[in-house]
């Protein structure tokens, strides 16, 4: 997503030990980590990771819901979907700029993402096949984003965290338009009531994937949470996800698909069924339902856009004031 | 050609005509020109702005706490500015950020003949103390809106009321679900 962590890694920390030490310590003090101040090498390359991951993912992001701007059912749904995909536009900005505090290049960001070396957040991979998709995502896939973010606005590093601040303000409307779209939905006609019932079928095992693997399978967690880059695990943020969202689906008349849901009196908490990894592995790695075609279209716009960029280069020469 | 995203832009915005500039984040653009444009679609979607400038991160000096505590080097170029003449100074725009939560804020215009010479004027006669980062550029390096296109740049933002989280009413919306079974319209 939105920041999850899928990647594995090997941490070698080669590092002078009192400088280190200085450095754990601000963060034990609850100290923000600012661009120019000494870092490991390794917090430096997990945070490029992550922030241009997820600015990768705020980008590809726009695709699913872009294709419905034009079939929006009237003009207030057109609306807000624009200013929702422009939004998702915006982020990745903020999120590049993140990331280029800590010396990556837009060029190496970009290059990666074209090329398929970079990973972005899952969810999109999966296509938006019926309108009621958009109310969908909002709800689910921005609601589970912003759980994240939130814990990521708490991040050790200042840029990032300051990003997400703004970020998850933006992203409360996302969530809100969508919840807003579901219940009026699951209170319409028979039709309504059928187009969002499968909607919610389709989106909800993708969406609860996007909190990454158990904290048992997760390699990176261990050094991002004792650096304070993240502050809750996967595990604990998918709960807290399922716990808030099944009694309000529930109460929409909306079924979730999943016939070992239940209620668990002594922890408080929703249980789940198992999450296919299988199939969250598969779409990782470039063999889920829409991966081919999000990369696709990346592609294109790059590609199609070579002729702006080449003449608004030419532009700038011809007026440079050195000329 | 080698494709490029070229040179990064720092955005600066003001919500007030009469309130301190803020830097807001990074643009890249070919020019100012463009920068300008480019800053105005990312940062003013929702309000309140009322002005905005950009300057090129190439003019910016740099110097955050860390920075002046190993190496005052800021300190050393102020006598170095004393003991020379002042006939070539130019104004500099002086930046800093005091605490974490807050943004990175203007503190003052200082003619001097190199921004770490405006910079070590700041430091020694402003009110700002040992804030986490220092920023540093002549004022000429830097392009602003113009005031008389405030309307069209930022009014529109103040009329998109669909993008305030306050527009969809779930927690009601919620509760005349789960009393009536349905919502009252």
């Amino acid at each position: 997503m939105y920041g999850a962590d899928v990647e594995q890694v090997a941490i070698e920390l080669n590092e002078d030990p009192q400088k280190l030490a200085d450095f754990e310590a601000r963060i034990a003090r609850g100290e923000k980590i600012e661009p120019g101040d000494w870092m490991p090498a390794e917090y430096r390359r997990q945070l490029i990771r992550m922030i241009s991951q997820h600015a990768h993912s705020e980008v590809v992001g726009m695709l699913p819901e872009g294709a419905w701007i034009t079939r929006a059912p009237n003009l207030r749904r057109k609306l807000i979907l624009l200013a929702k995909v422009q939004d998702e536009a915006g982020h990745g900005q903020y999120l590049y700029h993140a990331a280029e505090t800590l010396g990556a290049t837009r060029e190496e960001m970009l290059d990666a993402l074209l090329t398929g070396k970079a990973k972005y957040s899952s969810i999109f991979n999966y296509p938006t096949l019926n309108w009621t998709d958009i109310g969908t995502i909002g709800w689910l896939v921005d609601g589970a984003a912003i759980l994240n973010q939130t814990m990521l606005a708490r991040c050790s590093y200042g840029p990032y965290s300051r990003a997400m601040v703004r970020i998850c303000m933006e992203e409360n409307f996302h969530k809100k338009q969508g919840q807003e779209m579901v219940i009026r939905y699951s209170q319409g006609s028979a039709r309504q009531r059928q187009m969002i019932q499968d909607a919610i079928t389709r989106w909800w095992w993708p969406t609860l994937m996007m909190f990454g693997p158990h904290d048992a399978d997760s390699p990176n967690s261990g050094v991002l949470i004792r650096w304070g880059i993240k502050t809750r695990t996967n595990d604990e943020l998918r709960q807290d996800f399922i716990n808030q969202l099944v009694p309000d689906l529930q109460a929409c008349g909306i079924q979730l698909p999943d016939p070992d849901l239940r209620y668990d009196e002594q922890s408080g908490n929703w249980q789940i069924g198992e999450i296919d990894w299988d199939e969250f592995w598969r779409v990782i790695k470039g063999d889920g339902p829409m991966n081919a075609e999000r990369m696709a279209a990346r592609r294109k716009a790059h590609d199609d856009g070579l002729w702006v960029r080449e003449a608004l280069s030419a532009y700038a020469e011809k007026h440079s004031p050195l000329n | 050609m080698a494709d490029t995203q070229w040179p990064r832009f720092m955005v600066f915005e003001r919500d007030q005509p009469d309130h301190p500039w803020k830097h807001n984040g990074s643009v890249h653009a070919p020019d100012l020109e463009m920068a300008l444009l480019n800053a105005r679609d990312v940062f003013s979607r929702r309000p309140e702005q009322a002005g905005m400038f950009v300057v090129p991160m190439a003019a910016i000096l740099t110097q955050t706490r860390e920075q002046l505590a190993e190496n005052p080097l800021v300190v050393k170029k102020l006598q170095e500015g004393q003991a020379s003449s002042a006939s070539s100074s130019l104004p500099y725009m002086i930046f800093a950020k005091t605490f974490e939560q807050g943004p990175c804020e203007y503190v003052a215009e200082i003619s001097a003949e190199s921004p770490e010479a405006a910079l070590a004027v700041a430091i020694a006669t402003t009110a700002v103390k040992n804030p986490l980062w220092w920023w540093a550029f002549a004022a000429s390096t830097v392009l602003a809106s113009d005031a008389a296109d405030a309307e069209s740049m930022f009014a529109p933002a103040r009329k998109k009321s669909y993008k305030s989280s306050n527009e969809y009413p779930v927690v009601t919306m919620m509760r005349q679900i789960r009393a009536k079974g349905k919502l009252e319209d």
